[in-house]
């Protein structure tokens, strides 16, 4: 592999955005394709730290560190990137329940699965069941993601679900959750397809919602 | 044979309940007023609701319960009490660190001197009684003798009216009134009757969602006559102020509706408190003529009995932000029958009245520093304030915020974590690879508590057992792989703790508190940056509240929570809201001076503002 490509790699890894951003320069500068540097650099990158994450090595923080030089070496790849240098694995519309304005599980959710691939549509925080809706048809949208940090709040997936239902949009896609007080018991209780623990295990739930 | 109702039997506390086939465990115990720890408000996430079966049959082992007990644990007969329900009448024995009692709890505080300017007045007077030649109405009577002192009454309530005759035929026609000053009349209201001499007592508390420090004082001398303190019985429905937000919103309009039951269990705390503290200084509740009190938004709003549903949602928003007042009847508040209750202004839905008082008690507002106060507890409420000098206005600037650091300071979500109690590691070195502790009440240790997590991350970075990133790092002796696989670092072993149990620090701990220091970190960082401010400008740093008393201000640096100041900035003042709320009982300009903070404060939202989210990973790493 490129030296470069390594380095933005040890980079994302280690969660150093500076260099991740003069590498990711030098990089585009002696004209190394954007997919692969995305590909072979960043998303690579990220798999691996959500791979030292479900083992028990890394934890929320070094992850929010690696996300974060990973959305900063993005940010400068993004401009070069052709629709042709990325294959979506699915589309996504998440975003943090109405009443709910915690956003940092969520982002870094959004993230893991960018970095696997998947087209996302962030909505943000203290988002209506109307704005879901609203974006999950008009993107066409796969999955809809939900988050809530708040115990006052996460009922509000359920009202979101439900209205998911009413729209007629309920078979056409699948719906995750997650968040500090959600649980699987919940999950399921609410008619949720799919719950992750956590930001890395919610891609390979992701996956496996779109598999059958 | 099936039965309807069950008979729960409480060891060690000895309360037996008799509760229906479908109630919780936890439900039993809340109805038997045992109160358990239930960080999560009973919905399974935080397994701090432990309970051993000791006699009897619950209901088969949830999946919840598999994940968050242990084998040896479930061996041993452990079951969560929010999830167990009874199939039999069953005997429980409740682990000391399940119960919320007895705890440290903290009512000192430091503040700045105020003069008094009080509130209720007391005037000794001696009526002419009523003959068959004198037949005025016994207010005709009374209003007539004051009167002659210059006083004028403008309304007798209710339960004063009530209880009046009895009260001047029993003294003999000689009386100490107390009565109220009335906003911008020269009229007053009359408050109580008195024996004569006796004093005029007020009543200050500090309801903290956890804890609840009283002090009662002598209105006439503004002296503190004493002080106490208890824990928040409302913790059995909730550790935090959301997780009782939700346990209201799911039982509203219930039998009993969860708000009302937040506020009677709150109440009568209080009235034990109250009396609790009158007693030792050989006093009634019934002289207590005047009451303030604190606390957070939620807290004051569940204690006045106001909605709090959206305090739980974005934006959110207090039913009110002005001070208000209402008769302690009202609250059902056993204190004299015309006392009123005092509740200062709240800033923001998680910036609350406790912080006012915090801000009044160290004249923040005033102060010629630049100045960071803050309260670290599951929020922590900071407030930077700019002396006049620097922007140039006619007052201070004060910004203020609230973080959400997490209960990781208060034990919870710490594998060893209790509160401070006695057994809690509450100091801890490590030597020359050796680790010394020091147990609150100095026995043998059974847990670690909020300082001392604090201190043992510190310790661990210094020994190069932690990276910046807060990873164990391998080559330490007491480094040892978990049954899990993973790294733990062993603070005390089986033989040397107080339960027979190792004591260890794992990476989930050091996640705790990475969390919790990076949100108050983020939050004077944001404070600072909307100021304009470079760390080092800050002249003065306050740190309020009961773990903020105990806590290694060395460690606290050494892990960056506070910026790197030199240590003679800073000052570690107690609990001072408690003080804030004393000066506004004796004080009807401290009461108008905390009016004015409240008004002064620009409130900054932080999980909506655009930096945060990239301060709170900068600050998620170790080290100044």
């Amino acid at each position: 592999m490129d030296q470069l490509l390594k380095d933005i790699y040890a980079g994302v890894i280690d969660g150093q955005s500076a260099l991740v951003q003069e590498k990711v320069k030098d990089a585009l500068a002696s004209g190394l394709n954007p997919g692969v540097i995305l590909k072979e650099g960043m998303i690579a990158a990220m798999r691996e730290v959500g791979r030292r994450f479900e083992e028990g090595e890394f934890y929320v923080p070094e992850m929010l560190i690696a996300a974060r030089a990973m959305q900063s070496g993005l940010a400068l790849l993004k401009p070069h990137l052709q629709e042709s240098d990325v294959k979506s694995a699915g589309k996504v519309v998440i975003g943090t329940v109405k009443g709910d304005l915690h956003d940092i599980g969520k982002n870094l959710v959004a993230m893991m699965l960018e970095g696997a691939g998947f087209e996302i549509y962030d909505l943000g925080t203290d988002v209506t069941p109307q704005k879901f809706i609203e974006t999950a048809r008009s993107v066409d949208a796969d999955i809809i993601a939900m988050s809530a940090l708040l115990t006052t709040t996460m009922t509000n997936m359920k009202v979101t679900i439900d209205a998911l239902a009413d729209a007629g949009l309920r078979s056409s896609l699948k719906v995750m959750v997650g968040g500090a007080p959600i649980t699987d018991q919940y999950a399921a209780q609410i008619g949720a397809d799919g719950y992750a623990v956590d930001a890395s295990r919610a891609v390979s739930v992701a996956k496996s919602l779109l598999s059958h | 044979m099936t039965s309807s109702s069950f008979t729960i039997d409480l060891e060690p506390v000895g309360r037996r309940v008799q509760v229906g086939t479908k109630s919780t465990l936890l439900a039993a115990a809340q109805a038997a007023g045992v109160e358990l720890v239930a960080v999560c408000g009973g919905i399974g996430s935080c397994g701090t609701c432990r309970v051993r079966l000791m006699t009897g049959e619950l209901s088969p082992l949830t999946l919840i319960e598999e994940v968050e007990l242990g084998l040896d644990e479930i061996a041993a007969g452990f079951r969560l009490a929010c999830q167990a329900r009874p199939v039999s009448d069953v005997r429980l024995d409740i682990p000391p660190e399940s119960l919320t009692t007895p705890q440290r709890l903290q009512v000192e505080g430091q503040g700045v001197e105020v003069g008094l300017d009080p509130v209720v007045v007391p005037i000794d007077l001696h009526i002419s009684p009523p003959s068959l030649f004198d037949l005025r109405s016994d207010t005709t009577r009374l209003k007539a003798a004051l009167a002659e002192q210059g006083f004028v009454i403008q309304t007798i309530a209710l339960p004063v009216l009530a209880g009046l005759s009895e009260g001047l035929r029993a003294q003999d026609w000689s009386a100490r009134l107390a009565l109220r000053r009335v906003d911008g009349k020269a009229a007053k209201n009359l408050v109580a009757v008195l024996p004569p001499a006796s004093p005029l007592l007020g009543l200050a508390v500090d309801i903290g969602t956890t804890k609840l420090a009283a002090y009662l004082v002598d209105l006439v001398s503004g002296e503190t006559l004493a002080k106490d303190g208890a824990m928040n019985p409302q913790i059995a429905f909730g550790e935090d102020v959301i997780s009782r937000i939700a346990y209201v919103n799911e039982h509203a309009g219930q039998h009993p509706d969860g708000r009302q039951l937040l506020q009677d269990r709150l109440v009568a705390t209080l009235n034990h408190l109250a009396a609790q503290l009158c007693a030792g200084v050989g006093n009634s509740p019934q002289q207590i003529v005047e009451a303030v009190f604190v606390g957070n938004t939620a807290m004051h709003h569940l204690f006045a009995g106001l909605p709090v549903h959206q305090l739980g949602a974005s934006p959110y928003v207090p039913v009110i932000g002005e001070s208000f007042e209402l008769p302690a009847t009202a609250l059902g508040l056993s204190l004299a029958r015309g006392a009123t209750v005092y509740l200062p202004p709240n800033i923001a839905g998680y910036v609350g009245a406790d912080h006012v008082a915090m801000l009044l008690a160290l004249d923040v507002a005033r102060t010629q520093q630049i100045t960071i106060a803050l309260d670290i507890g599951t929020n922590t409420e900071i407030t930077l304030s700019i002396p006049a000098r620097r922007t140039g206005r006619k007052g201070n600037r004060m910004l203020s915020c609230s973080c959400a650091s997490g209960p990781a300071f208060e034990g919870a979500h710490i594998n060893a974590g209790m509160r401070a109690a006695p057994g809690a590691i509450e100091r801890l070195q490590i030597i020359a690879g050796d680790v010394r502790v020091h147990t609150i009440g100095g026995v043998a240790p059974v847990g670690i508590c909020g300082s001392g997590i604090l201190d043992a991350v510190a310790e661990l970075l210094v020994a190069g057992v932690l990276d910046r990133r807060g990873v164990l790092q391998k080559g330490h002796s007491r480094l040892r792989q978990a049954t899990n696989g993973r790294l733990e670092f062993l603070l005390v072993p089986a033989a040397a703790s107080g339960h027979g149990h190792d004591l260890v620090v794992s990476r989930e701990d050091v996640k705790e508190i990475q969390l919790a220091k990076g949100a108050i970190r983020a939050g004077i960082e944001i404070l600072l940056g909307e100021a304009g401010l470079m760390p080092d400008d800050v002249e003065q740093f306050i740190v309020a509240g009961a773990f903020g008393t105990y806590l290694d201000l060395n460690s606290a640096l050494r892990i960056g929570m506070f910026p790197a100041l030199p240590i003679e900035r800073f000052r570690q003042v107690g609990n001072a809201a408690g003080i804030g709320a004393k000066q506004m009982l004796v004080s009807a300009a401290q009461r108008r001076a905390a009016s004015q903070i409240a008004r002064q404060i620009e409130y900054i939202e932080l999980t909506t503002h655009p930096t945060f989210a990239e301060e709170f990973v900068q600050a998620l790493t170790f080290g100044k």
